[in-house]
C-alpha cells in the first residue's frame, strides 16, 4: 500500500532524510524507532504533506498513486492519517464540526453520500467510547484547553472516525501517563484491521508493550539501518542505538 | 426665543466653530471625513426625504425571531406603523419630545464640549437630530423584553439620530441598535446615543452596523456610569464605505464595571474606525475591552483604545485586547492601545496583535481532509466569532454570525458551518 523509495528530504536546506526505503502492506503494524534528531518526525510530516519539507530525491507511492504530488487534504481523502506529536489547539472550531467536514469531504471525493447530522452523531458517540473520550469534549473547540493526554486521545478518536487505510502515529506515546497510554494504545489496537496499516514513530519501546508491531525499523541519521521484529526493540532498549550505527558502518 | 430653538442655534454655532474633525487632529489622523462633503456636497447634512419603504420592505431587513420591542427609523424618522412601543411611558420618540416638550428635548439633545473624544459632529447632531429613542426607566424597573431599534437608510441624504437611555437606580435594560441600508445612492447616518446609568443599573447594548456600501456612518456612544452599575457593549461593524464609531465610557461611581467587545470586518475599499475611551474616575471600577478585526482586500481599519486611570481611582482593574487578522497584503490596520495612568495601585493590561492565519492550524485542518479554502474560512470565522460568543440573544448572535460569514471571501456554506 505504501512504498517509499530512496527518499531524501531537507528542512531549511539541512539534509534530514538521506535515502529511506520502506514498504508497508495492508494489515501490518510498523514501528520506526530512533534517537532524537534521526528524522522520525520529518518522515511523518513528509508523508502527511506538511509545508517546509523539501523532498530532494526519491518517491512515495500510496495505493499506486504518487503521494508527493498530492495536497495534504487529497492525501487525507486517499486514506492517509497523521496523529500529530503536538496536536494544535484551534479555539472556535468545533471538534465535531471539523470531523464532519473532513469525513464528508472524503466521502464526497469517493463518490459516497454525505452523512447527515443524525448518522454522524451516532458514529461519533460510538467511536468516542473506543478511546473513553468524554462526550463533553466533542462540542469543545479542537483541542482547546485539553491536557496532553486528552489531545492524544482526541487524535486516536479522530482516526477512529475518519477510518484511514494508513495511520501514522507520530510519538503518540510521548507525554502520556500510564493510564492514558493504555487507553490510547487500546484504541489503536481496536482499530487494527486487515485493510489498515499503522506506522508508529516512537522514541520509546514502552509503546510496543501495548501495540505489538510486525516489523521494527531503526532510523538513524536519516536512514533505516536495521529492520527486525519485536525483539529488535527490546535489544534497542537494552543497548541503545550506537551498536546499530557501528554495525552499519562496519 | 423658545428654549429648544435657542439651544439648537447654540449647538449649530458650536458646530460651525469646531467644524468636522480633520486629519490634523490626533484622534482623526487615519480617518478623513473630507469624502463626506466631496461626495454629498457642501450641505452634506441635508436630511433625506421621507421614506418610501413599506412594512414588508422593513420586515425583510429586520432580524428574524427576535422577541423584542421593535422601533423602526427609516431615513432618520420613526415609522410608527412598523414599531411597537413598550407599554407605559418609559419610551418616547425624540420627534414627539421635540414637538411637545422643549425642556425634555433639550435634555435629550445635550452636548458637552468637554466630553472625551468630543468633536464638532456631536454638536451638529444636537442641532440637527430629528428623531430617536428616549428611554427613561424609573428606579428598579426591569424591561421585560429587549428594545430593538432598527435604522434603515433607503436613499441619499442624511439621517441624524439621537438616542438617550436613562436608567434609574437598579433599573435593567437590553437595547439593540441595528443599522441597515438598501440605498444605492450615497448617504450619511449620523447617530449618537447617550447613556446614563444610575446606581447598580445594568445595560446591555448591542450595536450592529451593516449598512450599504454607499453609506457613510458616523456613530457615537457616550456612557456615564454610577456606583456599581454595569454596562456591556458589543459593537459590530460590517457595512458602510466609511464608518467611524466613538465610544466614551465614564466610570464615575465606585464599583462600576464595563465590558466593551467589538468586531470590524472591512473588505474591498471599506474604511472602519473605532475609537474608545474608558475613564476610570472612581475607585474599584473594572473595565474589559476586546476588539477584533478581520481585514481583506484594500480595506483600512483603525482601532484606538484609550484607558485613563484618574487620580484617586484606587483598585482599578482594566484589561484591553485588540487582535487583527490581515487576509490580504494590501489591507491595512492602524491599531493603538493607550494607557494613561495617574494613580498607583492599579491593575491595567493591554495587548495588541496583528497577524495572518496560523500555518500549523491550517495544516492540521487540511490533514483531516478539509480543503485549503474551507480551512481558511473556518479559521477566519473562528477568529471573528470569539468576540460574538458573548452576545446573549441566540437569534441576534446567529444573525450577526451569518452577516459576518457572508463577508468572508472563501464562499463556503455558512449554514453548514454554523450547524
Amino acid at each position: 500500500m505504501l512504498k517509499i523509495e530512496n527518499l531524501h528530504a531537507s528542512v531549511d536546506g539541512k539534509k534530514i532524510l538521506k535515502g529511506i526505503n520502506l514498504t508497508v502492506k495492508p494489515g501490518e503494524v510498523h514501528a520506526i524507532m530512533g534517537p532524537n534528531g534521526s528524522g522520525k518526525s520529518t518522515l511523518s510530516n513528509v508523508i502527511a504533506g506538511r509545508d517546509g519539507y523539501e523532498v530532494t530525491a526519491g518517491s512515495i507511492s500510496f495505493h499506486g498513486q504518487d503521494l508527493l504530488a498530492m495536497e495534504p487534504e487529497e492525501r487525507a481523502w486517499a486514506g492517509v492519517f497523521l496523529a500529530f506529536q503536538y496536536p494544535v489547539e484551534i479555539p472556535g472550531v468545533n471538534n465535531v464540526y471539523l470531523l464532519k467536514a473532513g469525513l464528508n469531504a472524503r466521502r464526497k471525493h469517493q463518490g459516497l453520500e454525505e452523512l447527515d447530522a443524525m448518522e454522524f452523531m451516532q458514529l461519533v458517540r460510538e467511536k468516542a467510547k473506543l478511546v473513553e473520550l468524554d462526550q463533553a469534549f466533542l462540542s469543545r473547540g479542537v483541542n482547546e484547553g485539553f491536557s496532553g493526554g486528552e489531545k492524544k486521545r482526541n487524535e486516536i478518536f479522530q482516526m477512529a472516525v475518519l477510518e484511514p487505510s494508513l495511520a501514522i502515529l507520530d510519538e503518540t506515546d510521548s507525554g502520556l501517563d500510564i493510564d492514558a497510554l493504555r487507553v490510547v494504545a487500546g484504541g489503536v489496537n481496536k482499530l487494527r484491521a486487515a485493510d489498515r496499516a499503522v506506522v508508529m514513530v516512537t522514541h520509546y519501546q514502552r509503546l510496543l508493550d501495548y501495540i505489538e508491531p510486525d516489523l521494527v525499523h531503526v532510523l538513524v541519521d536519516g536512514r533505516i539501518l536495521k529492520t527486525g521484529d519485536r525483539k529488535l526493540a527490546l535489544e534497542l532498549e537494552k543497548r541503545g542505538y550506537d551498536w546499530v550505527r557501528e554495525e552499519a558502518h562496519a | 426665543m423658545p428654549k429648544l430653538a435657542e439651544f439648537r442655534k447654540g449647538a449649530w454655532g458650536a458646530f460651525e466653530q469646531a467644524g468636522l474633525p480633520t486629519t490634523r487632529q490626533e484622534e482623526w489622523k487615519y480617518t478623513s471625513l473630507a469624502r463626506i462633503s466631496s461626495t454629498l456636497g457642501e450641505t452634506w447634512w441635508t436630511a433625506a426625504e421621507p421614506t418610501g419603504l413599506t412594512t414588508d420592505d422593513i420586515d425583510a431587513l429586520a432580524i428574524p425571531d427576535l422577541d423584542a420591542w421593535r422601533i423602526v427609523f427609516a431615513d432618520g424618522r420613526l415609522v410608527s406603523s412598523a414599531s411597537s412601543l413598550p407599554a407605559g411611558a418609559a419610551l418616547t420618540p425624540l420627534s414627539e419630545l421635540l414637538a411637545t416638550n422643549g425642556e425634555q428635548a433639550v435634555k435629550a439633545l445635550a452636548w458637552d464640549a468637554d466630553a472625551p473624544l468630543f468633536n464638532g459632529a456631536l454638536a451638529a447632531n444636537s442641532a440637527l437630530a430629528e428623531d430617536g429613542v428616549c428611554l427613561c426607566l424609573a428606579d428598579g424597573v426591569k424591561l421585560d423584553k429587549p428594545i430593538y431599534v432598527l435604522h434603515i437608510a433607503s436613499q441619499s441624504g442624511a439621517s441624524h439620530l439621537r438616542h438617550g437611555l436613562w436608567l434609574g437606580k437598579e433599573a435593567c435594560a437590553h437595547v439593540i441598535e441595528h443599522y441597515a441600508g438598501v440605498n444605492e445612492e450615497p448617504g450619511l447616518t449620523h447617530a449618537v446615543t447617550l447613556v446614563h446609568l444610575g446606581d447598580a443599573a445594568q445595560l446591555t447594548h448591542d450595536r450592529l452596523q451593516d449598512e450599504s456600501l454607499k453609506q457613510f456612518h458616523l456613530g457615537r456612544l457616550d456612557v456615564w456610569q454610577g456606583r456599581d452599575s454595569n454596562f456591556t457593549s458589543h459593537a459590530i461593524a460590517l457595512g458602510a464605505s466609511l464608518a467611524r464609531l466613538d465610544i466614551a465610557v465614564d466610570l464615575a461611581g465606585p464599583g462600576a464595571a464595563c465590558k466593551l467587545d467589538g468586531l470590524y470586518m472591512p473588505t474591498g475599499r471599506q474604511h472602519s474606525d473605532h475609537h474608545t475611551q474608558i475613564d476610570h474616575r472612581a475607585p474599584h471600577c473594572t473595565s474589559r475591552e476586546h476588539y477584533r478585526g478581520v481585514l481583506d482586500d484594500r480595506a483600512h481599519g483603525v482601532f484606538n483604545g484609550k484607558v485613563v486611570v484618574h487620580k484617586g481611582a484606587s483598585g482599578t482593574d482594566s484589561a484591553q485586547k485588540n487582535a487583527n487578522l490581515l487576509l490580504s497584503d494590501k489591507a491595512e490596520i492602524d491599531a493603538k492601545p493607550e494607557l494613561v495612568i495617574h494613580h498607583d495601585d492599579v491593575k491595567a493590561a493591554h495587548g495588541c496583535t496583528i497577524g495572518q492565519l496560523d500555518d500549523k492550524q491550517l495544516f492540521y485542518l487540511k490533514s483531516r481532509g478539509i480543503s485549503a479554502e474551507e480551512a481558511r474560512q473556518m479559521l477566519t470565522f473562528a477568529f471573528a466569532d470569539e468576540v460574538l460568543t458573548g452576545i446573549s440573544l441566540p437569534a441576534l448572535r446567529r444573525f450577526i454570525e451569518k452577516a459576518a460569514f457572508s463577508k468572508l471571501p472563501f464562499g463556503t456554506d455558512a449554514e453548514a458551518m454554523l450547524g
